[in-house]
């Protein structure tokens, strides 16, 4: 391990733009609080808020939204309307809009790909072996230079660009939703050591080539891949001593998931299934998976020192390395002297195949779809799909189809509120805001809110319930970026980039009224009626000094419009999904 | 909108008349809280990862040095900065060792979660829950501590880095990274009626709703209270990495006297699976350099009238392995070291039974065994220090074992 280089993020702009906003926030200091503060205030102290049962949020929605909330990030302007129109019935609908996004191939993402033309990416196109030789083994650029790191780096940049540009503006969404939920199933921190270009590579040749497909084929592309191998290092375990690292998360994260770990105890009092194999594991299938995994690494002799070793970045096996002898993992038996790779294949056939693998995943994907504690009926579901199909080459698209089409899917809203990834997202989808190349700001504001885009620096990915993410920072900055967009205050003209909200330019001219324009834009974002106490805030945001239903000055619509619409983005009833 | 530079008397001074009685209350408020409770400022330092608790303190002489120095031969550190006649101190730690032996921090070890599991996430919500082996538990730790206590102010508990499990559920808990952070971006005086649209939609109960309004709140206090420029007391300085930021923050939000109670930090990179050293220095060696440096200034800025009530802990989920992998790192491994900070703690000690190194009295003849449940340490805390004899409400079916070390005043 080694402190990684963090280029600066991108605060300059902020801070500028900070001098002429500071009397906004003085000004709303003063502003006096109603009652209500003092009695929330009062209210926790006398009766903690843990000693209350979460209360259950009853939020319903059209299926449409549930439907683009979740198989999408949020809707973008039209979705709604193209949504009901593939069929007469809910059921219609749903079903011919999942056969659509989990055939992505079907999809005509023109306008997409246009805008990834223009964004004119400089090294994604790259192979994993092109990466490393570009960027690591022949960085033509001198090692005490900004120029260096800024080369080395910026694949993985690029990766975060694209992938921004492409959950907002991709028709593909479901896969853009699958990518991220495989990108922290499998978490590799950008910074991770010596192989942070080939992240690109990753998440294109490892996650989403094979998200659509078998989960056994995906995980030995993420086993074998580089980035994995630097991250959790795999590269460095031999025979001699292997290094525990990614066996442990294999089986903790990746695979059986903690659920199943039965702690350090002797393996052979685990129980056993019908097929005589641990119903979980213990520490020592970890260090018998470890062994079995030594000689995995990459193809990385940068300084030309070993044996039968060359540097085209790649997966290697390297028989010096591995532990020749017998080992037993999950009380399956692997002999000695297996052929090359076959120990570590065992392994993942096992896990793959495990009953406790097809759970977790089954839940993981449930938590990620339906609600925080998904209902066990469809677990168990999804976990037999998955078990069912396991040798088939779209064993995960049919687990997916379960999950989708499952009533607890279309039955339930507002169990889970969006990630600030998917937030941020949605919220540039809601305004059709434009842009090509992503400015710096946003980053920026997704690491203030807590999910930097491959930044989360555990092994574990960034968590998948509400808890982690309902904290005043987090919310504060959901909010500061619906201003930064609507406003128009995001553009880093340093680079460039500009990144384009025309709210104004979106809302009927017709609609002049206070109460016109909110309703207007409440079903706008929303796509279905706020409760009435809310309308009415709304709408005296619009207002003013006006009376709701007179027709509004132009100047004022221009002036207030923005600052009303960022308040319903604001609202908790655009944070559900 | 950044940094809100507006000083504090001039922020009273600017509101009007009938705005500022409001302002009024809440610092009266706030002003009565700090009376009214003498109990101690909590902050708590996780240390995510599990740091290398064997090459924090290690042993210095004996049978002990033998089996350390013979377990690491690339990895072990010397040159200890030395405790008693057992231990050292990594040289990367000499603030620390300041403060250690001018009384101020004790150290216990082999101290840890009495729990199998080296699971780094398995071993972090245990002890941030404070139910080993029970996953369902629906509150921290700290959560419960506070309810049973109460809270009074309206700033008790910030966290410099999201909401960590020790805090689950518990509501009043404000997020921020710094204080120039925390501030509503807004199109100028149209903030205000967003702010008012804002208070009501989110005046509902649900967790959402009720972080929501909380933002609302910390708002109010922390924006207009922040000074232009925060200047430590005592030449204190913190370096400009996320550790010592964090620390300014919490220092900043102490010395405003808004009733802080608790403060989480986290300070992450501590899985130490290879290239763990180079020599003495070396990756562990510059994140304990971090550690060192961000604690002492802390220290140093608030031994202006605040470290009296003061009480930091150290913890992390767990140590690591006695012998080093063959990448020159450890893995994951069982019991650790906790370090304590204050003007209560009773310093200059090494707290804790020591188990030994020989491969007999190992935790599954490979790590340092866990002989002082972390609970100790934290009971001892909260009945010593943060006012709570009522063990049993925060550490549940524990409370029958509770024996204090004396590490606190």
């Amino acid at each position: 391990m080694s402190i990684s280089p963090r280029p600066s993020l991108n605060r300059r702009d902020f801070l500028r733009l900070s001098g002429t906003l500071a009397t906004a926030s003085f000004i709303a200091a003063c502003t006096p609080q109603t009652e209500q503060t003092a009695t929330q205030t009062s209210s926790e102290t006398q009766s903690p808020s843990a000693e209350h049962p979460q209360p259950i949020i009853n939020v319903s929605a059209p299926l449409a939204v549930i439907a683009l909330n979740r198989m999408a990030f949020g809707p973008h302007p039209g979705d709604v309307d193209t949504f009901n129109a593939l069929g007469r019935t809910d059921e219609e609908r749903l079903q011919a809009y999942v056969q659509q996004q989990l055939n992505p191939e079907t999809i005509d993402d023109s306008d997409f790909e246009s805008r990834y033309a223009a964004a004119e990416f400089e090294t994604l196109h790259k192979s994993l072996e092109e990466l490393y030789a570009d960027h690591i083994a022949s960085n033509p650029y001198d090692s005490n230079n900004d120029a260096y790191w800024e080369w080395y780096s910026k694949p993985a940049y690029e990766l975060v660009e694209a992938t921004l540009l492409r959950a907002v503006y991709s028709r593909k969404q479901f896969s853009e939703v699958l990518a991220d939920f495989w990108q922290n199933h499998f978490n590799v921190y950008f910074w991770q050591d010596d192989g942070v270009p080939l992240l690109a590579s990753f998440n294109r040749d490892a996650l989403r080539a094979n998200m659509f497909g078998n989960f056994r084929q995906m995980l030995e592309a993420v086993a074998k891949h580089p980035s994995m191998l630097y991250y959790l290092n795999q590269n460095n375990s031999s025979d001699a001593g292997p290094n525990e690292n990614f066996a442990r998360e294999l089986f903790e994260l990746h695979t059986l998931g903690a659920e199943n770990y039965l702690g350090v105890r002797d393996p052979n009092t685990v129980e056993k299934d019908a097929n005589g194999l641990a119903v979980g594991y213990v520490d020592n299938d970890v260090y018998e998976a470890a062994r079995s995994l030594t000689g995995w690494r990459v193809d990385d002799d940068l300084g030309d020192w070993e044996d039968g070793v060359e540097k085209t970045g790649g997966f290697l096996y390297y028989k010096p390395w591995h532990d020749r002898f017998n080992k037993l993992v999950l009380g399956h038996y692997i002999p000695a002297d297996q052929e090359d790779l076959k120990d570590g294949h065992d392994v993942l056939d096992l896990l793959a195949n495990h009953p406790g693998t097809a759970r977790f995943i089954a839940r993981k994907l449930c938590r990620r779809f339906i609600s925080d504690t998904p209902p066990d009926s469809v677990v168990q579901a999804a976990a037999n799909a998955f078990t069912e199909f396991r040798d088939a080459p779209d064993q995960l698209k049919r687990v997916y189809e379960t999950i989708l089409l499952s009533p607890e899917f279309s039955q339930t809203f507002g169990q889970k509120i969006k990630r600030p990834f998917e937030a941020t997202i949605s919220i540039l989808r809601a305004l059709n805001s434009d842009f090509t190349k992503v400015p710096g700001g946003i980053s920026w504001m997704l690491g203030l809110m807590g999910q930097p885009v491959f930044e989360k620096r555990s092994p574990d990915g960034y968590s998948d319930v509400k808890e982690s993410w309902a904290n005043s920072m987090s919310i504060l900055y959901r909010w500061n970026f619906t201003v930064g967009i609507s406003e128009n205050w995001m553009d880093d003209e340093d680079q460039g980039r500009t990144l384009r909200t025309d709210i104004f330019g979106q809302t009927p001219s017709e609609i002049r009224t206070a109460e016109g324009l909110a309703d207007f834009w409440i079903d706008r974002l929303l796509a279905r009626p706020m409760d009435d106490s809310a309308r009415a805030a709304i709408i005296t945001v619009m207002a003013q000094e006006y009376d709701p239903r007179e027709v509004l000055p132009e100047d004022h619509v221009q002036y207030v419009l923005p600052a009303m619409v960022e308040v319903i983005l604001m609202s908790p009833d655009f944070q559900w999904k | 909108m950044k940094t809100n530079r507006i000083p504090r008397r001039q922020f009273l001074q600017g509101c009007s008349a009938a705005i500022a009685s409001m302002a009024g209350a809440r610092l009266t408020n706030l002003a009565f809280a700090k009376e009214g409770d003498t109990s101690d400022i909590l902050v708590v330092v996780f240390l995510r990862g599990g740091w290398d608790a064997l090459n924090v303190v290690p042993p210095i002489d004996g049978n002990d040095r033998g089996f350390y120095e013979l377990a690491r031969p690339n990895i072990k550190i010397t040159d200890l900065l030395q405790l008693n006649d057992q231990f050292g101190l990594h040289p990367s730690l000499g603030p620390l060792h300041d403060l250690y032996q001018a009384g101020k921090m004790g150290i216990v070890h082999a101290v840890g979660l009495n729990y199998d599991t080296r699971s780094h996430f398995d071993a972090q919500e245990f002890i941030e829950l404070g139910t080993p082996g029970l996953k369902s538990t629906t509150s921290g730790w700290i959560s419960r501590h506070l309810q049973q206590t109460g809270v009074s102010s309206i700033l008790p508990v910030l966290s410099t880095s999201g909401l960590p499990t020790s805090l689950l559920n518990f509501t009043p808990t404000v997020s921020l990274n710094t204080p120039s952070d925390f501030s509503q971006w807004g199109n100028g005086d149209l903030l205000g009626s967003q702010q008012a649209a804002l208070r009501k939609m989110y005046g509902g109960e649900s967790l959402l709703h009720r972080a929501g309004l909380r933002t609302l709140d910390a708002l109010n206090i922390v924006s207009p209270l922040v000074e232009k420029e925060y200047q430590p007391s005592n030449g204190a300085f913190y370096n400009d990495d996320e550790l010592g930021q964090q620390l300014k923050t919490i220092a900043q939000m102490i010395k405003l006297d808004a009733g802080l109670r608790v403060a989480a930090v986290d300070f992450g990179g501590w899985d130490t699976h290879e290239y763990e050293t180079d020599g003495n220095g070396g990756y562990i060696a510059n994140l304990l350099d971090q550690l060192a440096s961000g604690l002492a200034n802390f220290y140093l800025d608030l031994d202006s009238g605040y470290t009296e009530r003061l009480s930091v802990v150290v913890i992390s989920e767990f140590g690591r392995r006695l012998v080093q992998n063959e990448s020159y790192g450890t893995d994951h491994g069982h019991g650790s070291v906790m370090l304590a900070l204050g003007g209560n703690v009773n310093g200059g000690q090494v707290y804790g039974q020591w188990p030994g190194l020989h491969n007999d009295q190992l935790y599954d003849h490979a790590d340092l065994a866990v002989t002082t449940d972390y609970r100790q340490i934290l009971s001892e805390l909260l009945s010593t220090r943060l006012g709570n004899s009522n063990i049993e409400s925060v550490f549940p079916g524990f409370s029958g074992s509770y024996a204090p070390l004396g590490l606190f005043r």
